[in-house]
């Protein structure tokens, strides 16, 4: 399941973001793990990507490392063709607009002492765009986009609001300065199952209205499947299978990606499913599986898959896997 | 068939400083022994309050809690505390979302369910641990004999939910509630622990009560389902007829508005829009009916009854949908 | 738009107990008051001197003639030594306080939105400062700085500035440590990470996002430490390092408690004033510390 090879990445179309071999690590008491294990993807612009995977499969840090939040071990992260990764303290302050990121846990997201119209301004005056009048001008219309009434919450405090709400002003704020790039990290899995679609319909409705790109987090493959151009799946670290989101529903190459795709419960007692359940739990994180890591619970594992890991490749146009025994 | 539980026109009210807090609004409902009802609703609809008050989980002064809630028969609301306790886990046991509510994370496993059988059984200590290896083996636990020595933190989140419900098991229950039992694991451990609900439930003759948010989860699980709003059911039917004959409008709704694995790429979902009203305030309109695309003028005005169609599919609207839902 | 406030039950089911009512928040501030204004004002007071002692008048019952709270044994008017002591004691207290907090809130601060080494030689601070027990710190200070030489009486720094010192290097590392605790928390939230990805220097979000969310619980602190250094400061006059005996409430304390049974008053009256005092300043705190926790609740 390596991507040191990085076959699966696009030069033909207009390029926005470039991660080349990305490695994150952490250190706990029982040793240093590598949550990202030399991850390569690419967005272009105007496309949504969407990384799924479960908890430890290093998703999140994925982004946080994209973002330059947490430090990198090695590998590039190009945006425009700069290298965020080798940027440091006032330079890389400065490549942080066209970047920007929405979190799981949207109250948490927004400081409760402030309130919402000095949280949406804050890029701006950051950033220094406009007078007040433009900034406050800006800072309404974006409310609106958001389907927020400024004169209602404009001077009211995040700890009044519900989850959807805070996660409506935290997209405002993030596009008051007009990144190229949104990464949205969980956004919308700790709200309401009726407010995840308000969400998802205003994240979709800000990336047309603002061109964006989307770097897409989720647990949630139903989620993912409606909203993304390309889906990655991770596991343990790695990138097992990247695939156009039909693709990966209807016929997932890798056995990971399928025991996924069958655990989704669909809302529909008609469909009758082949349940590929997966046995055992998954292997510590600070000592994976050698060669490939799912090799413990996969049901086509044989010796090979222990002795050499798999490299991604493509099995059918758009859809690569890193498996060294394919489904279909 | 006997109904196993039953409750009736179950109203719970808060004191609080706005005034009194309507959490459950008349609900009406039973499981018949060895059936499984999904109970479906999403964050103050009542779903949790309502189980909870009727297991007498929730007491004190500002409590109120009126209707009938029967076990069995026996009149439970206006049991004390430690009355009920005594139905817990020999006639009904509990699996929450959370296996460290149920676990004493300074104690081994082993020794937390042995006390249990010891007690409520009146085992003795060589065949309760016995038995604790057998439960364990019954939920799939890998190696059970060298888990009993483990601590409940050792575990995974997945391996900590399946020691809950072997606790919960472990006496015999004639029905299993399950809270949430799977919101906070991931996808593929969810449906590992669903399978051994659905295996027990077979193995054991159980009833089952699923509450969740999730129409996916009770779709493949349960053989009725009943959707709460606002406090109150609002539809009620053996899952083939509710996803096939939808009737409510909010039901309908939901459905659409949850993005599927199934689906059409490209199609946007539909949103509910609005909040679900509050629960202090009162009013003789239909509950749903702000967020309603159908709602007319006499849905503002007044408050629909639950009604069935003659085919046991009960409905909570002026104006069910008629033609098959997609 | 749905822009409704959030209305959640549980937050209202669980009423806040033990709240205390506005009857506490005016008795409390009226007391304070009374203090703060008498320590400002105290001079212009038609009341004998603090020092002056009235030999013809020793060891007056409360309620005498000329003294209304009667005098101790040298013949010094008790309620003239209150008034004085009210601006010693607080002027003491307050102000080793307030300068503690700061610099301590500072250092804490600073030290956990930073972390290493600047984390590591700060909090080693805090610890050995913690670990000076104050009576020896007192002692030692008093004794360097504020005993006069042997041939210059008026030599030697004056008693109130060295325990307002000792007394600050006390309370830097209380309110330090909690400072830096607080701020480590508030550091670790996602809203100071969404800081950094929008592009705020440290120093801006240390400014706009860290201070002022940790001031709350440090103001809560502050005027519990105030009541106690109080306190304290008493019992340094008893062992004879605090102010000058019947300068401050503790020292008036200190001075008369040998006559507790000929003249109880003059030892119980300071007793009640220092009580009073640190009673009003415990409401405070409680009551900074309960609006902070109903706000935190809801995050």
């Amino acid at each position: 399941m390596t991507n040191s090879t990085v076959s699966h990445l696009r030069d033909d179309r207009e390029i926005l973001l470039r991660v080349e071999n990305l490695v994150v690590e952490y250190t706990t008491k029982a040793g240093t793990v590598r949550a990202v294990s030399d991850v390569s993807l690419d967005v272009a612009a105007g496309e949504t990507v969407a990384i799924v995977g479960e908890s430890g499969c290093g998703k999140s840090t994925l982004a946080k490392g994209v973002m330059q939040l947490i430090p990198t071990v090695s590998g590039k992260v190009l945006l425009n063709g700069n290298d965020l990764a080798s940027l440091k303290g006032e330079e890389l302050r400065r490549a942080r607009p066209n970047i920007q990121m929405i979190f799981q846990d949207s109250i948490s997201s927004l400081d409760p002492h402030l309130r919402v119209r000095e949280l949406v301004e804050q890029p701006l005056k950051v950033w220094g765009r406009g007078t007040d009048e433009e900034r406050r001008a800006k800072v309404d219309d974006l409310l609106r986009s958001v389907n927020l009434d400024p004169s209602i919450v404009g001077d009211r405090k995040p700890t009044e609001f519900s989850g959807g709400q805070c996660q409506r002003i935290s997209i405002a704020r993030a596009l008051s300065i007009e990144p190229q790039l949104l990464v949205c990290d969980e956004p919308v899995s700790s709200l309401d199952v009726s407010i995840q679609a308000q969400i998802l319909n205003i994240i979709q409705a800000m990336k047309i209205r603002y061109g964006l790109s989307l770097l897409f987090i989720s647990h949630d493959l139903a989620v993912v499947r409606a909203i993304s151009d390309c889906v990655y799946v991770m596991y343990l670290g790695k990138v097992c299978e990247v695939a156009p989101p039909e693709r990966l529903a209807s016929s997932p190459a890798h056995h990971y990606t399928h025991a996924l795709v069958s655990a989704v419960p669909i809302p529909d007692p008609t469909v009758g499913r082949r349940r590929a359940i997966l046995e055992g739990e998954p292997p510590s994180p600070t000592n994976p599986p050698s060669g490939c890591r799912f090799r413990t619970r996969c049901p086509a594992a044989t010796e090979k898959c222990a002795a050499e890991e798999p490299q991604l490749r493509e099995v059918s146009p758009g859809q690569f896997v890193a498996c060294h025994h394919p489904r279909g | 068939m006997s109904a196993l539980f039953e409750l009736e026109n179950l109203r719970v009210q808060f004191d609080t400083k706005r005034g009194k807090l309507h959490a459950v609004r008349g609900v009406t409902l039973h499981i018949a022994a060895g059936e499984c009802l999904g109970i479906v609703g999403e964050s103050g609809s009542g779903k949790t309050v309502m189980w909870r008050a009727a297991m007498g989980l929730l007491r004190g002064k500002k409590v109120h809690r009126s209707g009938s809630v029967r076990l069995l028969g026996r009149e439970l609301l206006p049991m004390s505390a430690k009355e009920v306790r005594h139905f817990w886990g020999t006639e009904i046991a509990m699996v929450f979302q959370d296996p460290m509510t149920a676990l004493n994370p300074v104690r081994r496993i082993g020794s937390q369910f042995s006390e249990a059988l010891v007690k409520r059984l009146r085992m003795d200590k060589a065949a309760a641990n016995e038995r604790v290896v057998e439960l364990l083996r019954l939920v799939r636990m890998p190696e059970p004999e060298k888990l009993v020595r483990k601590y409940p933190l050792q575990l995974s989140g997945g391996m900590r939910q399946r020691v809950m419900i072997a606790m919960a098991i472990a006496c015999n229950p004639k029905l299993l509630l399950a809270d949430e039992p799977t919101t906070a694991l991931d996808v593929t451990v969810q449906a590992q622990v669903l399978e051994l609900l659905s295996d027990l439930r077979e193995k054991l003759g159980m009833g089952m009560v699923i509450v969740t948010h999730d129409l996916g989860i009770v779709a493949g699980h349960s053989d009725r389902i009943a959707v709460l709003y606002a406090g109150e059911v609002v539809e009620l039917a053996t899952t083939r007829s509710l996803f096939a004959r939808t009737k409510m409008p909010y039901t309908e709704a939901l459905l659409k508005s949850i993005p599927r694995l199934d689906g059409k790429r490209g199609e946007t979902l539909q949103a509910i829009e609005g909040a679900p009203p509050d629960p202090v305030a009162q009013t003789a309109a239909c509950f749903f009916a702000p967020r309603c695309r159908y709602a007319t003028e006499k849905c503002r005005t007044e408050h629909p009854e639950l009604l069935d169609d003659g085919t046991g599919h009960w409905y909570r609207c002026f104006y069910p949908l008629k033609a098959p839902a997609q | 738009m749905c822009c409704t406030p959030l209305l959640t039950h549980e937050s209202e089911v669980g009423v806040a107990k033990g709240r205390p009512g506005p009857l506490g928040f005016y008795l409390a501030s009226g007391w304070l008051l009374v203090c703060v204004f008498t320590a400002f004002f105290g001079d212009f007071f038609p009341l004998p001197k603090w020092d002056e002692y009235d030999y013809d008048n020793l060891g007056l019952p409360l309620f005498s003639d000329g003294h209304l709270l009667g005098t101790d044994y040298d013949g010094s008017d008790v309620l003239s030594g209150l008034v004085h002591g009210a601006r010693t004691s607080l002027g003491i207290s307050f102000t080793a306080v307030f300068i503690g907090s700061v610099i301590g809130g500072l250092l804490g601060i600073v030290a956990a939105y930073r972390r290493g080494w600047v984390d590591s030689v700060v909090t080693m601070y805090f610890n050995v400062s913690l670990a000076i027990p104050t009576i020896v710190l007192t002692l030692v200070m008093v004794a360097l700085f504020a005993t006069p030489n042997v041939d210059d009486p008026s030599s030697g720094w004056p008693r109130e500035l060295v325990l307002i010192i000792s007394l600050t290097l006390v309370i830097i590392p209380i309110l330090g440590r909690l400072a830096r605790g607080s701020a480590l928390s508030w550091s670790g939230r996602d809203f100071v990470l969404v800081a950094e990805s929008i592009g705020m220097k440290k120093r801006s979000i240390l400014r706009t996002h860290i201070i002022p969310n940790v001031l709350p619980s440090m103001m809560s602190v502050a005027f519990l430490a105030a009541g106690v250094v109080i306190v304290i400061e008493g019992g340094l006059a008893i062992l004879g390092v605090g102010a000058n005996p019947g300068a401050s409430w503790g020292s008036m304390l200190a001075k008369n408690r040998g006559e507790l049974a000929i003249t109880p008053h003059t030892t119980l009256v300071p007793a009640g004033v220092i009580g009073l005092t640190v009673m009003a300043l415990n409401y405070f705190g409680d009551y900074f510390r309960l609006r902070i926790d109903d706000r935190e609740s809801r995050i």
